[in-house]
């Protein structure tokens, strides 16, 4: 009969969320078990009001399989936005899973002023994809020690692939000031004609030529 | 006395602007733009009291300027809403998105369609015409159109459904005729039998409690309104609006808007000119 007005209030799912509200830590942290993916994101937006469910949250990140749950858990970390979450978050980036090391990027770059103590370490760590992970972090990080690090990547750091993920950062925020830090990194990698190309193509643009 | 006009913005600068605008919110500007663009800058350095471009792109790229972005993306998006605006959407919803929804659903049936923001009211009248007009099974169905803003002030006049020419320049004579009443010089009103389907109410996207009243709805048409959001504000209410919808539901997000800049929790779904967003038919 084409256009109705709306029938009713709200749909069962509603009714049962509103009944659930404001429910405590010890409620809540089983909850986030839940054999349902409805029940678990309920649970995971909720914990965002309480900061001790930090770890019960971050380690329900590896098991969990639904994506749904996940985007939420990670909305819930980043509205807590702690030390610890950074601190709970910065191992995931060693995971063999792409989506959440990703995941945990995009929530990492939320939380500034919280990663500053762990960025010198997660820029020097032994493992040279956790630093390009730091790197890719610093890309859209709105922190003023930004171009600092970044600086620091280009002029010290032995792997070309961590050098190339700066090298890309800088070339998009740089700006006349980054110049000779592009040369002096094609002078420490004048055998890779990649990094030769890509400091030139980057001198072009921040020069605008 | 007068503040010295700021330096003027180079090129590279505006190239760099440009870019991270596009990174931010989407939007993307092309030199045709630039003395648009070029003039809102030096507002918003003046604004801001920095000294020139670079000290003004430096303080919202690398220090958390919220307040500043948002008065950026307002100062560049023009607000104006009409009726039949990014009509190319609706085309979607006619040819594409309710015959796929309607495979799944019964005669008799609700489809229930949800504008949020609907400002005033332009968006959703949109949609009962398009749908009045050009989907034939239409009548096969009980189609609900709900409508919400945060601001009252525009919903009151959502409800009140009275447009000038202006608003009216899409349609044509038989539209005005078919489904507008004539009040007096520039003012029509639209037909009380739409303007009484239609269920409109306010709404704060990012208040849990006031979203949980919104569920079972197979289309959002959230346009141009997630652009002002922060990120964090951002994910909130696309994972809202996720509970909101059934399993298969559809987001219709504004023409410089991509789901995939802000959530990998929907489809790309292509339909006629324009591409909507899914969420999964086999979520719960």
């Amino acid at each position: 009969m084409a256009l109705v007005k709306r029938r009713d209030g709200k749909a069962g799912d509603a009714a049962r969320e509103n009944a659930s509200a404001g429910r405590s830590l010890n409620e809540l942290l089983p909850a986030l078990g839940a054999t349902d993916a409805v029940s678990r994101r309920q649970a995971a937006r909720e914990l965002a009001a309480h900061p001790n469910a930090a770890p019960a949250m971050c380690g329900q990140l590896e098991g969990e399989r639904d994506a749904s749950v996940r985007s939420v858990i990670f909305t819930s970390l980043i509205k807590l936005k702690t030390r610890t979450v950074v601190e709970l978050l910065a191992p995931y980036l060693r995971s063999e899973d792409a989506a959440l090391r990703n995941a945990v990027v995009e929530a990492l770059q939320e939380m500034p002023e919280d990663i500053e103590p762990f960025m010198d370490s997660l820029l020097s760590d032994p493992d040279s994809d956790v630093r390009i992970s730091a790197v890719t972090i610093l890309g859209a990080l709105a922190h003023p020690r930004v171009p600092e690090w970044l600086s620091q990547v280009i002029q010290s750091d032995p792997h070309i692939n961590v050098c190339a993920a700066a090298l890309d950062c800088l070339a998009e925020a740089g700006d006349e000031e980054a110049v000779p830090l592009l040369e002096g990194l094609a002078h420490r990698f004048p055998d890779e004609p990649y990094i030769n190309f890509a400091v030139a193509a980057a001198i072009r643009r921040i020069k605008g030529e | 006395m007068l503040q010295a006009e700021p330096k003027p913005i180079s090129d590279e600068e505006l190239a760099k602007f440009y870019e991270f605008f596009y990174r931010k919110t989407g939007i993307m500007f092309s030199d045709n733009k630039r003395y648009f663009v070029e003039r809102r800058l030096q507002d918003r350095i003046v604004a801001t009291g920095s000294a020139d471009f670079r000290a003004y792109f430096s303080s919202i790229r690398f220090q958390n300027s919220v307040n500043e972005i948002e008065c950026l993306i307002n100062s560049m998006t023009v607000n104006e809403t009409y009726f039949f605006r990014e009509d190319y959407q609706f085309t979607a919803l006619v040819d594409g998105i309710c015959p796929d929804i309607a495979e799944n659903k019964k005669p008799g049936d609700a489809i229930r369609i949800w504008s949020i923001p609907c400002s005033t009211g332009e968006e959703p009248y949109s949609i009962a015409i398009y749908l009045l007009d050009r989907w034939s099974r239409a009548d096969e169905f009980d189609i609900e159109i709900l409508a919400s803003d945060i601001d009252t002030r525009v919903l009151a006049s959502a409800r009140a459904g009275i447009y000038g020419e202006r608003s009216l320049q899409k349609l044509s004579n038989s539209e005005k005729e078919r489904y507008f009443t004539f009040l007096r010089q520039d003012q029509y009103q639209i037909r009380d039998e739409i303007r009484e389907s239609i269920d409109f109410s306010p709404i704060n996207v990012m208040d849990p409690k006031q979203i949980q009243n919104y569920r079972n709805i197979d289309v959002i048409f959230c346009r141009n309104l997630l652009i002002y959001f922060d990120d964090i504000s951002r994910r909130q209410a696309v994972e809202a609006m996720y509970e909101c919808l059934v399993p298969g539901g559809f987001i219709c997000l504004g023409h410089s808007e991509s789901m995939s800049r802000m959530s990998s929790l929907f489809h790309p779904r292509k339909f006629s000119e324009t591409i909507v967003y899914q969420k999964d038919v086999s979520s719960r």
